[in-house]
């Protein structure tokens, strides 16, 4: 038998993997939504009478339909109207303040509020056909004003819901800086950060199968919170949480994207249980162009003091943030952008202002990353923009107000509480690999030969957060010893890629002193482990990755208690090692695990295990060299150095970080959605107009580490996974900010497309202006 | 329409709509999932199959088109004693992937590539337009690279 | 989105083709390599009643050179043009240069050069060298078999003068003397989209002056051009020295001449990411560029005969 690198290799490596759209079932209908092609307006007149007449369709519903559908023998003959999407207030990501009034429907009844919103679904033998009858569908939208940016909506002249303000929630980090601060330091910098909206995009869209079986519903799911999915589908449905089974079968990515309910995911959970038949939506990429959640979306305004040793005196930031149509999602997400503003530097004064404005884009929602870039970016670029200001090397002007290792715990002025940090370190590791002074020379040489293309060297000193908020900082999980030898571990994790069948297997195998090959994991599965938080935030190796170690040590508690009370010795007379109890005294009486299991009955332990909040750190380097000409960027090095503390496996950790950088430098270069007038995005070529990097845009990426133990987690380890996403776009931005030496910083805005830096590029130098 | 395929060497006589794609087909009707959908626009290349030993767009191709011809697909790489080939191995060995979503068809454009040239290995570039060639979300793409040299470099020296 | 239902025939003749593609009025596609027909479908903006499949048809499958012209087929793939070698001199090098900026690999084993003048996208490649070098497009219909000169061919976004009942069934392109020099540069954001801007330059020079300048635009306009008035303002030019660096000289004809095909030539549209302003400037770069290019090929090409000659 070949022995695989990962658990996970075989099955996806020899076309065995199995995704939701794999899954083969009887009488399985495919759901395909009828979607509006205008950003904003009133809708009239859905007709899906031709529609069911298509051959192969088995239904066809508008909103108003399906008032009318008669009841079933179910035990949903009670739900009477479709249920709306549920909203989360977890991690305050939303709140119930905010949702209120503008209440997001499975499919439109009234007023159409971003481009491809459901108005109808169609139920067909498959694809194709329900495709069919998706054409046939009418309606009509009278367009009202779309507003496609923070700006034009928060002035409420077209309200997105009668009598409500489109600013959805105010809220702020920190204290307010007087003025004195910023009239008496040496110097202040000021600048405006758009944070371009991005498509998470994964490879595999979303999915959801829902399949009614006597009174429960199995439900399918590339998800990356199968509880969380459990717990609303079983509201919506008025059922009791029992009987509703989530499954995470193979998940093809999902980058924050897929942990939520969305309007199809209540459809297709609705009409299965109506129709008792198995109906499933597997998401296509252009509707997932159209109506996947986004990522980013805010306008900054920053404000930066110094003195004159470039010792940083306050720090502000505001915040409009675009977040689509309804707030029901990722209304509260810009807080941890207004949170994590101090960023790893011992700012006295730090305050962070957030509006939450309502549009007419697709709602924004987590994206790898989640809220800290856009502040690593407003703080990282402004820190760049000091240094040329005050004339320090930008490294120097880092290390001079970094927070001391011997200050952790460190409690910021925007209310975090930083666990442990050694951020010299890690800008001294990045410096040497990247080769710092060898590329100044270099910098300093093209500057004075016309016919070489300027080069920059960006920096970005990034500090995050993993883990969770508060309340949401545990996760549950299970260890079960069987008779014959084997090990089963049990979370509320749900991988789309992280690799846990082979990182946790070894964990449990160590801690219990046993062959990892013993060892098993199950996941993602309602039914087998009753309760869970999932894979989100970098959470599952600090937390799921402690739970489980906790667990075996329970497990070894457990099997000491049973082997006092078979061999009836004292407990302390009783050790545990590699897998086997024994008396301390007479060695002979050792047992395996598995026979004390034979000889004592099935061993379980079932707990919740919580670690604290984390907050991992690093610094990120590119090279950039730039065709002022045509304002092509080429990046010709980077380097990123993570501290994510302990590390489970290096390997999985290592892959992560370099995966990450790319979809880094897909922000900073390449990854943005242009708007027409009307409220819908210019996509008219699917993936084509989406530019994802690709291998012919990679650089040569180096991926360092350094270990600064969480003292957090039992296990020493922060999270990881999303560090790329999060330092790199603002190191690719400085690099060639550096490189150009604009006046006006605020002309390079990401993407940095090749028109925006063709006109930074021809704008008046630095030198010029002053 | 009635058409046949040979799928992994496997005849399949089928009766499929024209406008079928075939990643669909293979999909649904030879019940072999492997071949992913990721974009239908030709973009992604999740779907990358060999038709007739050239590496295609499965969702690019009608299954009609296909008639008569030989299909391979991800499901028939692993050797007739079930060993993994050495393609395989690699993917492993360098962590050329993490959802797994795209790498079946990254497997098949760099396996009709090895098949189609036994010097690969000595043509560092033409790897590079065979990486250039699907999206990855995941890996970064330089595990994948690498994975594809690997297994190069092992067909040479086990044909020297 | 999947495609919506369609008639599916697969004709063994170029008459039997035209009997289909005439057959009853109905919308009608040719499916030669489908990479861009098969995206329209499943993007829904083009639901044809009746697909004719043309790839069993042996005689368009089918390169010649006759009368010191390259002819090709219908059903030849993109593919075949990465070798410099496919097509004999410069031609074969300047098709072998524009070729690797069509998608990647698997897109260009199944899609045709033909294929792109039914299509006739204002971003393809080989439309703009044939406009650039007067190719011709014949074309077989139910009233018999037409010429028509790369010029009077494209009519406007994704127009053409192929009439709906008429199957494309060669392209036909001069073979390009010895010692011209040829250059192809594509300017992208990434790999995997459509050419912001790509020129092709065709140089004819003597003795260091240039007697024929050809200049096509890729993506420069609704439809693909020819550089007609940087083409002249470079007739009895010399093409100095290679030039050090990126950037030309303000006053070199190559730079003039860019700025001419961005003025003068060119009509080029907004997009988002391009507007008018940096696409004329983008148009002028690449062109002054690949003028460069084609210069250099021209001196090694020089320095190669010589060197044969010795």
């Amino acid at each position: 038998m070949y022995q695989w690198t990962r658990r996970e290799d075989e099955r996806l490596l020899t076309g065995k993997g199995r995704y939701v759209a794999d899954i083969e079932v009887p009488d399985r209908l495919d759901a395909v939504f009828v979607r509006s092609k205008v950003g904003h307006g009133a809708l009239r007149a859905v007709d899906c009478r031709a529609a069911r007449e298509v051959l192969g369709v088995v239904g066809a519903w508008s909103a108003a339909d399906l008032m009318d559908m008669p009841p079933c023998a179910h035990s949903a003959a009670t739900l009477q109207d479709l249920p709306p999407v549920p909203h989360t207030v977890l991690a305050k990501l939303s709140s119930d303040e905010a949702v209120v009034g503008r209440e997001w429907p499975a499919l439109v009844k009234e007023r159409v509020r971003y481009a491809g919103e459901a108005v109808a679904v169609v139920l067909g033998e498959d694809r194709y056909r329900a495709e069919d009858g998706a054409a046939e569908v009418t309606f009509q939208v009278d367009p009202l004003p779309a507003m496609v940016t923070p700006s034009a909506a928060a002035a409420d002249s077209t309200l997105l819901f009668e009598g409500l303000s489109n600013i959805a929630l105010r809220g702020e980090a920190g204290k307010p800086i007087e003025d004195k601060v910023w009239q008496d330091a040496a110097a202040v910098v000021e600048a405006r950060y758009r944070q371009n909206l991005l498509m998470p995009t994964p490879m595999e869209c979303r999915t959801i199968l829902a399949v009614p079986e006597g009174d429960r519903l199995t439900v399918w799911s590339g998800h990356q919170m199968p509880h969380r999915l459990r717990r609303e589908l079983a509201a919506l449905l008025g059922w009791s949480q029992e009987q509703v089974r989530v499954v995470v079968p193979d998940t093809g990515g999902a980058f924050g994207s897929k942990s939520a309910s969305f309007p199809e995911f209540v459809m297709v959970a609705f009409l299965a249980v109506k129709l008792r038949r198995p109906v499933r939506w597997i998401e296509d990429r252009l509707e997932s162009m159209l109506v996947a959640t986004r990522g980013r979306g805010q306008d900054q305004h920053a404000r930066l003091a110094a003195d004159a040793d470039g010792r940083l005196l306050a720090y502000e930031l505001h915040i409009d943030a675009d977040v689509g149509a309804y707030p029901h999602l990722g209304v509260g997400l810009p807080m941890q952008t207004a949170w994590m503003a101090t960023g790893a530097y011992c700012t006295p004064q730090v305050h962070a202002t957030v509006r939450s404005i309502l549009t007419n884009t697709m709602l924004t929602y987590p994206y790898r990353g989640a809220g800290r870039p856009e502040a690593v970016i407003a703080l990282e670029r402004s820190m760049d923009t000091m240094a040329r200001r005050l004339g320090i090397d930008p490294a120097e002007l880092r290390r001079r107000n970094f927070i001391p290792p011997e200050s952790f715990p460190y409690t910021t002025p925007t209310g975090r509480t930083y666990d442990s940090g050694e951020y010299a370190r890690a800008l001294d590791l990045a410096l040497e690999t990247v080769e710092y002074d060898m590329w100044r020379a270099e910098q300093a040489r093209r500057r004075t030969d016309p016919t070489a293309k300027p080069l920059g060297i960006g920096l970005s000193c990034y500090v995050e957060r993993s883990g969770g908020e508060p309340g949401g900082l545990h996760e549950f999980g299970s260890i079960e010893v069987g008779t014959d030898g084997t090990i089963t571990a049990r979370c509320g994790a749900a991988s789309s890629g992280q690799s846990h069948e082979t990182v946790f297997p070894p964990l449990v195998a160590k801690t219990l002193g046993v062959d990892e090959q013993r060892v098993r994991l199950i996941e993602g599965d309602t039914d087998e482990q009753p309760q869970g938080l999932g894979s989100f935030a970098s959470r599952t190796a600090q937390v799921t990755g402690a739970m489980l170690q906790h667990a075996s040590q329970l497990v070894i508690e457990e099997a000491k208690q049973r082997a006092a009370n078979l061999w009836d010795l004292p407990l302390e007379q009783v050790e545990w090692s590699d897998g086997t109890v024994h008396a301390a005294q007479d060695g002979s009486a050792a047992m395996d695990i598995s026979e004390l299991v034979k000889a004592t009955g099935p061993l379980r332990v079932e707990d919740r295990f919580e670690t604290g909040m984390e907050f991992p750190f690093g610094t990120h380097v590119a090279v950039a060299e730039v065709d002022p000409e045509l304002g092509t960027v080429q990046l010709l090095k980077v380097v990123t150095v993570d501290d994510c503390g302990v590390v489970l496996n290096p390997d999985i950790v290592h892959a992560q970080a370099f995966g990450s950088a790319l979809q880094g430098i897909g922000q900073a270069l390449y990854e943005a959605i242009p708007y027409g007038d009307n409220g819908v995005p210019i996509l008219a070529n699917g993936l084509l107009d989406y530019l994802l990097p690709t291998y012919t845009e990679l650089p040569p990426i180096e991926a360092k580490d350094t270990c600064t133990p969480s003292p957090s987690s039992p296990l020493g380890a922060k999270g990881a996974g999303e560090s790329g996403c999060i330092g790199l776009p603002a190191a690719v931005v400085n690099a060639v900010v550096d490189a150009l030496q604009p006046a006006d910083c605020d002309l390079l805005q990401m993407p940095l497309t090749p028109d925006v830096v063709w006109r930074a590029a021809r704008a008046p130098k630095l030198e010029e202006a002053r | 329409m009635k058409i046949t395929l040979t799928v992994n060497g496997e005849e399949f006589p089928l009766d499929v709509e024209p406008r079928r794609i075939l990643a669909d087909v293979l999909r649904e009707d030879c019940g072999l999932t492997g071949t992913h959908l990721g974009c239908e626009h030709g973009v992604c290349g999740a779907c990358t199959v060999l038709v007739d030993g050239e590496a295609v767009r499965a969702c690019l191709m009608l299954a009609v088109q296909c008639d008569g011809g030989s299909v391979r697909t991800v499901e028939g790489l692993t050797g007739s004693d079930g060993e993994p080939s050495a393609l395989q191995r690699a993917f492993s060995t360098e962590h050329a992937l993490q959802c797994g979503f795209c790498t079946p068809g990254f497997l098949m454009v760099a396996a009709g590539a090895l098949e189609a040239d036994s010097t690969l290995a000595d043509h560092p570039e033409r790897v590079d337009h065979i990486v250039g060639s699907n999206i990855c979300r995941c890996t970064g793409y330089e595990p994948i690279r690498r994975a594809i040299m690997r297994a190069a470099q092992e067909q040479q020296q086990a044909t020297t | 989105m999947k495609p919506a239902a369609f008639d599916y025939v697969v004709p063994r003749t170029v008459p039997e083709a035209v009997d289909a593609l005439g057959n009853g009025g109905r919308k009608a596609q040719v499916l030669a390599g489908g990479q861009s027909l098969l995206l329209e479908m499943h993007l829904e903006r083009i639901r044809p009643d009746l697909v004719v499949d043309i790839n069993r048809i042996p005689e368009l499958d089918d390169m010649q050179i006759t009368d010191n012209a390259l002819r090709v087929g219908a059903l030849i793939r993109h593919h075949v043009f990465e070798s410099e070698q496919a097509v004999p001199g410069p031609l074969g090098s300047l098709f072998s240069l524009a070729v690797v900026n069509i998608a990647h690999p698997p897109i260009r084993s199944r899609g045709t050069m033909v294929g792109s003048f039914g299509w006739g996208h204002p971003a393809s490649e080989w439309c703009a060298i044939a406009m650039a070098l007067d190719a011709d497009i014949r074309l077989q219909g139910p009233e018999g078999a037409r010429t028509v000169a790369a010029r009077d061919y494209f009519h406007g976004p994704l127009k053409t003068a192929r009439r709906p009942g008429e199957l494309i069934t060669s392209v036909r392109y001069p073979l390009l003397a010895e010692r011209t020099g040829v250059g192809f540069i594509e300017h992208r954001r990434t790999h995997f989209c459509f050419a912001q801007v790509a020129v092709a330059a065709v140089l004819i020079v003597h003795d260091g002056v240039i007697s024929e300048a050809r200049i096509g635009l890729v993506n420069c306009a609704d439809r693909p051009l020819r550089a007609h008035a940087a083409e002249q303002a470079l007739t009895g030019v010399g093409i100095g020295p290679p030039t050090d660096g990126y950037r030309l000289p303000e006053d070199h004809p190559f730079t003039r001449a860019g700025r001419i095909a961005a003025e003068q030539d060119a009509a080029p549209l907004a997009e988002p990411y391009a507007d008018l302003e940096y696409r004329r400037h983008a148009i002028a770069v690449v062109a002054a560029r690949t003028l460069c290019q084609a210069a250099n090929d021209h001196r090694s090409r020089v320095g190669r005969t010589k060197g044969d000659s010795q």
